[in-house]
């Protein structure tokens, strides 16, 4: 690369320094990042990567970006997140763990973590607490939502990261991808669908393969969740099949409490 | 052979007019910025200039219509034009970085080439106003689309009564356009410039427009007969000031608004500026206030 | 208009001189909960594939001539400047096999905004003059209110509008091009019977339409009604969620989206059919919503299609085809909506 600055439409292009981590999680997320080799080069051209465990093995410490992946179990981890943030100018959560818990914070729903713990690891001791989201340990400047991400959301994002671009989401609920890719609805084939009230960006990813939604991406602004449940009872599905889907990622957390009291009543 | 024959509908016989409508939807002209000016901490003046010359010497619009500015990736957005008409191809946009595409353009440099289609849009009929008193009322950035009908006015200066500027802003730090005050005034504009909280060097005035406005409203000789009034600004402004010109008895077909909607197309078909029924970018954004009474959840 | 009436068999003939071009049908899409067909508009390979006798498609037509996302252009960035390639996205005339009316009239409604307005959309424009339609008569089913829009029949718009006479189609040609095509076919000139005949499929189809809408004065009851508190009801109900928009034949509110390719060489302007109940439908630069409530969002969408238009164009933008209230998991239907504007009916919420 020569030291010629890059312009974009006669604006200077940032080239910055950028760092992966990952925490609890299954590194699925930073894999999708690898997984467009067609695109790859181009993306990788726009940073200068300074870590990524799962693609190089030099690593530095000086970086303006950090993308981070996984929600935060141990203490260590608490810690180690701390030091990204007080380094990095901008810290991106990638994924439904870093943003919400993820699938990780199913385990909250135990009421004793001991016996969890007890159960799940035996005699070798680990030390873990609840799962959290970073944004629970630290303040998180862009979230990339999804279980895993999207690559292609990644390269937008990130395309106006350098630009200077904002970075905007969709605010409405996934079935406006699903009807524009003219699926029938789920609901109609008697599966149950968290796309009324989940954010879109997904591009109906499941409910296009006839897998009704979980809610990856979290809540869409403005998510009724109440007329959906009126739904689910509608169709057939009772509040526990529509806690399962709620509880399942961590983003409809809010939601849920208010449910469960709901649901005793 | 029963293939259907396909239709091209540029190259269709149809009127000329029409296939030119249909060729500048999409392919809108080039333009230059030839110099940026800051005029406060966020808003800018931007210098555009047509580069085809034939094409900018064809360029015309009303005092009131709008543009639509566009960044190749970055975006695109209505602005009005703040130029004098007079001047073509060669305008004016005062813009303030709030967006997408008005912070990348705070950073463009000089001879950046955006993409400009239009005019779009209603205008102030100033030449129905000739022989009359005026009062522009501007809040903020109000003042922005009121400056073509100010140059337009200025122009004929001999034709049209009393001219009243009424221009508020928040602090003197957020004024627009200060240079051009003193070139204003001596044009017999009665200029009044008031605002919000002063600073340390600020020796005008400072309170509400609607102060200001009283005083020019009990100074004026029969103002439901003699005056039109122009009104731009945030819409509690709109609201207060358009109120308080009805009280004093100004018929509402001679109160003039300009209204600030999302648009995304300028050409009455996305919808975004829809107002019930009304499209802001095809029957405004200049309306008088007849039409707003009529347009809900317009102010 | 020229009729001729032809044996129900020889439709196959029809199809198959057509054939050489890009058709699209009504086909089967799959059973419901209760085993009933879910039929779409698609592509038609086969002519058994195509279910002239469909009840009504889950989506409409639109999606052939306002496609839900689409590239309107794409830039070349350069050392000193940008150029801009447009495309229509229109390559192939398109046969439409199996329109009912009120798909067709869909069509017409969406021309005059499209196409007849001070700037003609070329790429709306593209498609739909690269259209063949034939139009067939349909069942009336219980959420259909096409009778209340005036739309449950079609005068223009179309090259052909077959109606099933029982042994025969009874084909009403209206373009050179169909007179061409039929012709080709075995038929003949419709006898004084047959006359009579189409006559009353037609009567008793329209005897079958079961679901209304009150249309009379709905201008100024929304205008009246503007703050009833019944907006509110279906407000709570609404999910924001921009189905009903997507299912509509006659929605076209788009947004426009740009986008650099991550080489920073290229770049990319789409349209995105939007809906007017998605929450930031009206929110401007700055962050300022005009209609932040579900309500709002709501009243507006209805505001648009009976009122505005109306003013407009002298017409409704709704055809009654139902699908929104088909497809609205809300169970929020125009029917019901307009009626509890009226003060009329039970309640909603």
């Amino acid at each position: 690369m020569t030291a010629r600055e890059r312009t974009y439409l006669g604006v200077p292009v940032s080239k910055p320094r950028a760092a992966f981590f990952e925490f609890t999680s299954c590194e699925g997320c930073q894999l999708q990042l690898l997984n467009n080799e067609a695109t790859l080069l181009d993306f990788l051209s726009l940073l200068t990567i300074v870590n990524f465990r799962e693609a190089m093995t030099e690593a530095s410490d000086e970086y303006d970006i950090a993308f981070v992946e996984g929600s935060i179990t141990r203490d260590d981890e608490a810690k180690q997140l701390k030091a990204i943030r007080g380094r990095a100018k901008t810290l991106v959560a990638v994924g439904s763990c870093a943003c919400f818990g993820g699938v990780n914070q199913l385990k909250n729903r135990f009421n004793d973590l001991a016996w969890v713990k007890e159960q799940v690891y035996g005699s070798h001791a680990i030390d873990t607490r609840e799962a959290v989201p970073l944004s629970a340990i630290v303040p998180v400047d862009l979230s990339i939502y999804g279980c895993p991400i999207k690559k292609e959301e990644v390269e937008r994002v990130v395309t106006n990261l350098v630009l200077g671009k904002s970075i905007d989401y969709p605010r409405y609920p996934v079935c406006m991808e699903c009807k524009a890719n003219h699926n029938v609805c789920l609901f109609d084939l008697g599966e149950p669908c968290l796309g009324p009230v989940t954010r879109a960006g997904c591009d109906s990813w499941c409910p296009s393969n006839r897998f009704g939604c979980w809610g990856c991406r979290g809540p869409a602004e403005a998510a009724n969740v109440r007329q959906l449940r009126q739904i689910m009872h509608e169709h057939g599905f009772s509040d526990e099949q529509l806690l399962d889907r709620l509880e399942c990622f961590g983003g409809f957390a809010d939601y849920v409490t208010e449910l469960k009291r709901a649901a005793k009543e | 052979m029963h293939r259907l024959p396909f239709v091209d509908v540029l190259a269709e016989q149809q009127d000329s007019s029409r296939k030119q409508d249909l060729a500048s939807f999409e392919y809108t002209f080039q333009a230059e910025i030839t110099n940026v000016y800051p005029l406060t901490a966020t808003e800018k003046l931007y210098q555009l200039q047509i580069i085809d010359p034939g094409e900018r010497q064809r360029f015309s619009f009303q005092p009131g219509q709008f543009v639509m500015l566009e960044l190749p990736g970055i975006g695109e957005a209505p602005f009005s034009i703040s130029s004098s008409p007079i001047r073509h191809g060669d305008i004016e946009l005062c813009i303030r970085g709030v967006g997408n595409l008005t912070n990348f353009l705070a950073r463009a440099p000089r001879g950046t080439i955006v993409g400009i289609s239009g005019p779009f849009g209603t205008s102030f009929p100033v030449e129905k106003m000739q022989g009359h008193d005026i009062m522009l009322i501007a809040g903020g950035l109000g003042l922005v689309p009121l400056r073509a009908p100010i140059f337009a006015v200025l122009e004929n200066r001999s034709r049209y009564g009393n001219i009243d500027i009424i221009y508020g802003a928040r602090n003197p730090a957020e004024l627009l356009f200060t240079y051009q005050y003193d070139m204003w005034r001596q044009f017999d504009i009665d200029l009044s410039i008031i605002v919000d909280s002063a600073d340390a060097d600020w020796q005008g005035p400072v309170g509400r427009i609607t102060t200001i406005l009283e005083q020019r409203i009990a100074a004026a000789s029969n103002i439901g007969k003699n005056t039109y009034a122009i009104v731009c600004g945030p819409p509690v402004m709109f609201k207060f000031v358009c109120d308080m010109l009805i009280k004093a008895r100004l018929p509402m077909q001679q109160i003039f608004v300009s209204l600030e909607r999302r648009m995304h197309c300028g050409r009455g078909k996305c919808c975004r500026c829809n107002i019930g029924s009304t499209y802001t970018c095809l029957e405004g954004p200049v309306f008088d206030y007849w039409s707003v009474m009529n347009l809900k959840e317009a102010i | 208009m020229l009729f001729r009436v032809f044996a129900k068999d020889h439709l196959i003939n029809l199809y198959d001189i057509l054939a050489v071009n890009h058709i699209v049908g009504p086909l089967c899409k799959g059973l419901d909960r209760q085993g009933a067909p879910l039929y779409d508009f698609d592509f038609i390979y086969d002519f058994a594939e195509l279910q002239l006798d469909y009840t009504a498609t889950i989506h409409s037509l639109k999606r052939f001539v306002l496609p839900p996302r689409e590239t309107l252009c794409t830039f070349d960035l350069q050392k000193d400047g940008w150029r801009k390639q447009v495309d229509f996205n229109a390559y192939k005339p398109t046969v439409y096999f199996g329109l009912h009316a009120c798909d067709i009239n869909a069509l017409n409604k969406l021309d005059k905004v499209l196409t007849g307005n001070v700037y003609p959309d070329p790429y709306y424009a593209a498609k739909r003059k690269n259209m063949f339609i034939i139009g067939v008569g349909c069942t009336p089913q219980p959420f259909c209110f096409c009778k209340s829009m005036g739309t449950d029949s079609v005068l223009h718009g179309f090259d052909l509008f077959l109606t099933d006479l029982g042994d025969a189609y009874f084909a009403e040609i209206h373009s050179a091009r169909a007179f061409a095509f039929i012709n080709s076919l075995e038929c003949r000139e419709p006898r004084q019977s047959e006359h009579q005949r189409f006559v009353e499929v037609a009567q008793e189809r329209k005897s079958r339409f079961t679901c209304q809408v009150d249309t009379t004065d709905l201008t100024k009851i929304l205008d009246l009604e503007f703050q009833a508190e019944v907006w509110r009801d279906w407000g709570r109900k609404c999910l924001s969620c921009g189905t009903c928009a997507n299912v509509c034949p006659t929605c076209y509110c788009y947004g426009i989206e740009e986008n650099v390719d991550l080489g920073l060489q290229h770049a990319g302007k789409t349209r995105h059919l939007y809906s007017c109940n998605l929450i930031d439908f009206a929110q401007v630069a700055g962050g300022h919503n005009f209609r932040p409530e579900s309500h709002d969002r709501l009243k507006y969408r209805y505001y648009h299609k009976h009122r505005g238009f109306v003013e407009a164009f002298e017409e409704s933008l709704c055809v009654g085809c139902g699908r929104c209230g088909q497809s609205c998991l809300a169970s929020i239907t125009v029917p019901e909506v307009i009626a509890s504007v009226r003060g009329e009916g039970g309640d909603h919420a």
